[in-house]
């Protein structure tokens, strides 16, 4: 059995067939980084049409004031489902499937490190949402209690809640398995010379938000674990009838939850870290402060937990804490803005499709940071707690920030899985449409905050009809600007054979294969190479 | 099989046991902290 890369070398120089498996075969039990970084970048594309589906439900009943399609019951289990999905469906398993399909490439290794676990870090992932999806047929439906599952409100989730619980456990337990093969990875089986400050910035930032996956997956694991014993076993530690403390679910969550925006958003810095030099046609600058920058970001996320809940109360020695050392976060980030903007000063700049979603990136994820400072200013926060405020912020870090790097990472490297050129006038629509769409849905919602509409509600005043009416319009002119994506993914083999280098001025291993990448690449580790295609 | 692939063997699976370790001390210390708080 080859339950390591050097294993599975082996026993594949042992074989003559050294091209894929025919079949379903070759999916189900496939070992070979590049088709598991497919089949979770399918699956996270499949996730992302379901969770977005959800969010049209969301604004279409938000589109005027009263109730139009659903209850209010179906409309939080449609706000709870859309937010797990597009978390742990969409977003992470996309940056999961970048990283399976480039970091061996990047760092000159044949596969994975532990391809087995690899296999299985996918194949859990469908089981668990399988049994979160379930739980939409069920009597009582699916959760609605908010992905944050504070307790005591999902303890009432009825027949859902186990399945809730087992789904959670899987999902963690994928994440923890995929961090590990990352990290043994990088860490094992990068090519001679390529020393660790050498690697390029996508690597450092994954190796970064694994440590951050290993560290805070199992939190919620345990967390979740205790609301099962509660429910289920005669515990108490979130009821307060039984001596619990429901507020400690909440400092666990977010002990959690914090660190994992930042596993959302640093594989998103590490991406467009890799395109900005690349269209700008010069190194990244300041390669060696973006890592230092993307630990200083690493290791802050652990410390600023309680910033969502200055609601909940606590003393104000703990309230003074919790801001200024979120407050501390934009240091870090500012570096990497500056870098960015610093790499294209002076640049040979073209606009191909990547180029302009990460343009839009640096543009909008600011945004979404900035709403994030005046977020953590503790009384302030009293005043924005809850209200479509925060569902502006996090959706400009998430979507802007996360969607559109994931999008030009699919751009960028497109060309290097495919060996065709894509459609650059659909790439270029795709991109206007996108980002004139997510910013009609999401801006208007900084102003429904500020004037005090309240998140998670079906129904609202009046006095919000116009902004919500413009969100929602937003929103579905968002989602029909994503089948031009899928007509991109369709049409790419239609298109010009692309070069080894695809782009003219791009950096790094993955450049020096062949256009598509073979099944097999760097079975002989690529020494020669690792100087000239150096990121420094 | 060199000695540099034993070694490259051994190495992969003392990171990923370490990293399995971690993620096994955070799972349940998290929960002994709830079984000492409640």
């Amino acid at each position: 059995m080859s339950s390591t890369a050097a294993d599975a070398l082996d026993a594949h120089r042992n074989h003559d067939d050294h091209g894929p498996a025919k079949g379903i075969g070759r999916w189900l039990f496939t070992t070979n980084h590049k088709d598991i970084g497919t089949l979770y970048l399918i699956f996270s594309l499949v996730m992302f049409f379901a969770g977005g589906a959800m969010a049209l439900v969301i604004r279409s009943e938000l589109m005027n004031p009263g109730l139009q399609f659903v209850h209010p019951e179906f409309f939080n289990q449609m706000t709870t489902m859309h937010a797990l999905i597009m978390v742990f469906g969409a977003v992470m398993p996309a940056f999961v499937g970048l990283a399976n399909w480039m970091i061996p490439m990047m760092i000159g290794a044949p596969d994975m490190a532990l391809p087995r676990m690899n296999n299985w870090s996918f194949w859990i992932l469908p089981v668990a949402f399988g049994l979160l999806a379930s739980t939409l047929l069920m009597p009582g439906g699916a959760p609605a209690s908010g992905w944050t599952m504070y307790p005591p409100l999902v303890l009432q989730t009825g027949d859902a809640f186990p399945f809730l619980i087992f789904s959670v456990h899987l999902m963690g337990l994928s994440s923890i398995m995929g961090a590990i093969n990352i990290i043994v990875t990088i860490l094992n089986m990068r090519a001679p010379d390529m020393w660790l400050l050498k690697m390029p910035m996508f690597v450092w930032t994954w190796l970064i938000t694994a440590y951050l996956l290993i560290a805070v997956m199992p939190v919620l694991a345990g967390a979740v674990t205790m609301l099962l014993t509660d429910q289920f076993f005669g515990t108490s530690f979130f009821l307060a009838a039984g001596g619990g403390d429901p507020v400690m679910f909440q400092h666990i969550f977010w002990f959690f939850g914090h660190p994992e925006v930042y596993i959302m958003i640093l594989p998103a810095f590490g991406v467009v870290s890799e395109i900005i030099p690349t269209f700008s046609r010069k190194p990244l600058f300041g390669h060696d402060s973006m890592v230092y920058a993307a630990s200083c970001i690493a290791f802050l996320s652990f410390i600023v937990w309680a910033h969502h809940m200055f609601t909940v109360g606590m003393p104000l020695s703990g309230q003074l804490f919790f801001m200024f050392a979120t407050m501390l976060i934009a240091v870090p980030t500012g570096v990497k803005i500056f870098n960015w903007v610093a790499t294209m000063w002076r640049g040979a700049m073209t606009f191909e499709t990547p180029m302009l979603f990460s343009l839009a990136f640096v543009f909008l994820f600011t945004i979404g940071g900035f709403s994030g400072l005046m977020l953590a200013i503790a009384p302030a926060d009293i005043q924005y707690h809850d209200t479509y405020f925060v569902v502006a912020h996090f959706h400009y870090v998430l979507v802007p920030g996360s969607i559109f790097a994931i999008m030009a990472a699919a751009y960028f490297w497109l060309p290097k899985w495919t060996g065709y050129m894509y459609n650059e006038a659909a790439g270029k629509l795709h991109f206007w449409s996108s980002t004139i769409f997510v910013n009609l849905t999401f801006f208007p919602m900084h102003f429904l905050g500020l004037a005090g509409m309240p998140r998670r509600i079906p129904d609202y005043s009046t006095q919000f009809a116009d902004f919500n009416w413009m969100a929602s319009i937003g929103a579905i002119g968002f989602g029909l600007s994503q089948l031009i994506f899928v007509y991109v993914l369709l049409t790419a083999k239609k298109g010009a054979k692309a070069t080894d280098r695809v782009w003219e001025a791009p950096r790094g291993l993955e450049w020096t294969v062949p256009s598509p990448a073979p099944y097999h690449t760097f079975t002989t580790p690529p020494k020669a190479r690792v100087e000239q295609e150096s990121f420094k | 099989m060199t000695s540099s692939d034993t070694e490259q063997r051994r190495n992969i699976r003392r990171t990923a046991l370490i990293m399995t370790g971690i993620a096994v001390a955070f799972y349940l210390g998290f929960i002994l902290m709830g079984v000492l708080r409640s």
